[in-house]
């Protein structure tokens, strides 16, 4: 999942649970579910390296992905 | 004979320099540089020529910085004085400025496309397309060896390191550098289609004098911009002018530096927002609980379930100790969600049965309802209600319904 959806389900379900209509066994499912989207979220952002690589045309038509390195 | 002055060297050329100066004053010369010699006083000594003539000509180092571009057989436009250097008599041209007639020729032709697509709607906002706001995986179409991917590179792996950067490399100067963009711009679009979506593209070069923006310029590079289907943000290395690519992009930042901040959030600013999710979440649930508490007392307080108050105020006590930890520790329970759900499952049934009733609350149910009334627009005027309070209940009917 990218973290876009991620934080836009997390957003959702936060909003859910600040409303007064749901009912308790519901809330706590949702509040799980959002635990699990935070921790996921989170551990992402901490871990995240930037990956680089090139996209070269050796043959007409033919895209190929090549490990780039910087330095 | 007597009459007539007798000039010394020295009158004579000194003379002959006023003459020269006051008749002629400031003048545009055009013709082609020949025998450049930058003097260590950084003084630059030339030749200006056409097919017939020559003149020496000087600029010195404090006028405006010498262009590079001018070199042996470039055909400039000078602008400056004519004068005598007394000391050897000698006729020069002294220049105030030079430029390389094609410059102006450049800057018409600029002047003209950006007229013609401007007119033709390239660089209309409505046209322009949003750009994500997490963007995931960025193109780049700049060259593999630049400063500006370099650049780049640095501020993602610092700003937002989630990302995955996708090069797709092109010369950036040079009379095929317009080309290559055109055909990179293009590899990134279909790559893009077939093999995985770009959020968006950043296409651009480090810093440079003016005529190695010219690809940049480029009537067909413009036109593929507006085309694009993914956004395109113009990073081009130049803070006073624009280029073309900048007027047509989705976004235009003035460095490479600064389009790299601009199109990515900082993973530090997420990584709060989600926190901050989490504690309003905590709060919520936590208001839910409580709610809860007052059913369950309500429930309780049938014969069947009473319960000695001892065990209900060792009860409470640790509801009020777990709702505490609940509210304050969102960091916590990111770590450990199974725990976290564990614990909520342990006040749930620890919940106490009496106090929320005994410090005022009440719950109401319309009359024969299994759930606890939460909405008055669920009555009407005349509905039987029943309210349960702390000691006993209340039966009455609905006289008035006003909704919040």
């Amino acid at each position: 999942m990218k973290i876009e959806e991620t934080l836009e389900k997390l957003e959702k379900i936060t909003s859910a649970l600040e409303r007064e209509d749901i009912p308790l066994d519901e809330a706590i499912a949702l509040f799980e579910q959002g635990l699990e989207l935070a921790a996921s979220a989170k551990k992402a952002l901490d871990e995240a390296r930037l990956k680089i690589s090139q996209v070269v045309e050796k043959a007409k038509g033919v895209l190929d992905l090549e490990p780039f390195d910087v330095s | 004979m007597d009459e007539e002055h007798v000039y010394t060297v020295s009158e004579l050329n000194r003379t002959a320099r006023d003459i020269v100066e006051g008749g002629l004053g400031g003048v545009w010369v055009k013709g082609e540089v020949s025998e450049i010699s930058h003097a260590s006083s950084g003084h630059m000594y030339f030749t200006l020529k056409d097919a017939a003539a020559e003149v020496s000509a000087v600029r010195f180092r404090s006028r405006s910085p010498i262009l590079s571009a001018i070199e042996p057989g470039s055909v400039v436009l000078a602008f400056g004085k004519v004068t005598i250097y007394e000391p050897r008599g000698r006729y020069q041209f002294v220049a105030t400025l030079v430029q390389p007639v094609g410059a102006g020729v450049l800057q018409a032709a600029f002047e003209r496309l950006k007229q013609k697509l401007h007119a033709e709607g390239l660089f209309d906002p409505e046209h322009k397309k949003p750009i994500p706001a997490y963007p995931t995986r960025i193109g780049v179409v700049t060259s593999p060896t630049g400063a500006a991917l370099h650049d780049i590179v640095s501020v993602l792996s610092r700003r937002w390191p989630i990302a995955e950067l996708l090069l797709f490399p092109s010369s950036v100067q040079g009379d095929t550098a317009s080309e290559e963009l055109v055909a990179a711009l293009d590899r990134a679009i279909r790559f893009s289609q077939s093999e995985a979506p770009l959020d968006l593209i950043l296409i651009g070069r480090g810093g440079g004098a003016s005529e190695d923006l010219a690809p940049f310029n480029d009537e067909r590079l413009a036109r593929a911009v507006y085309a694009s289907p993914i956004p395109v943000v113009s990073a081009v290395g130049h803070e006073i002018d624009f280029t073309i690519t900048d007027f047509v992009a989705d976004l235009r930042a003035a460095t490479p530096t600064a389009a790299a901040e601009l199109v990515t959030p900082h993973a530090a600013d997420v990584a709060g927002r989600v926190t901050e999710c989490v504690d309003r979440a905590s709060r919520g649930l936590r208001g839910r609980l409580e709610e809860n508490e007052m059913l369950l007392k309500a429930s309780l307080r049938r014969p069947l379930f009473r319960t000695p108050s001892r065990l209900l105020e060792t009860a409470e006590q640790r509801l009020d100790v777990q709702a505490a930890t609940l509210a304050r520790a969102p960091r916590r329970a990111l770590e450990r969600p199974r725990e976290r759900l564990a614990r909520l499952d342990a006040i749930l049934r620890l919940s106490s049965p009496t106090r929320p009733l005994e410090r005022g609350f009440s719950i109401t149910y319309v009359d024969g309802a299994s759930r606890p009334l939460r909405d008055a627009r669920s009555v009407v005027p005349g509905t039987h209600i029943m309210t349960r309070v702390a000691k006993g209940r209340l039966m009455s009917s609905v006289e008035e319904v006003h909704e919040e």
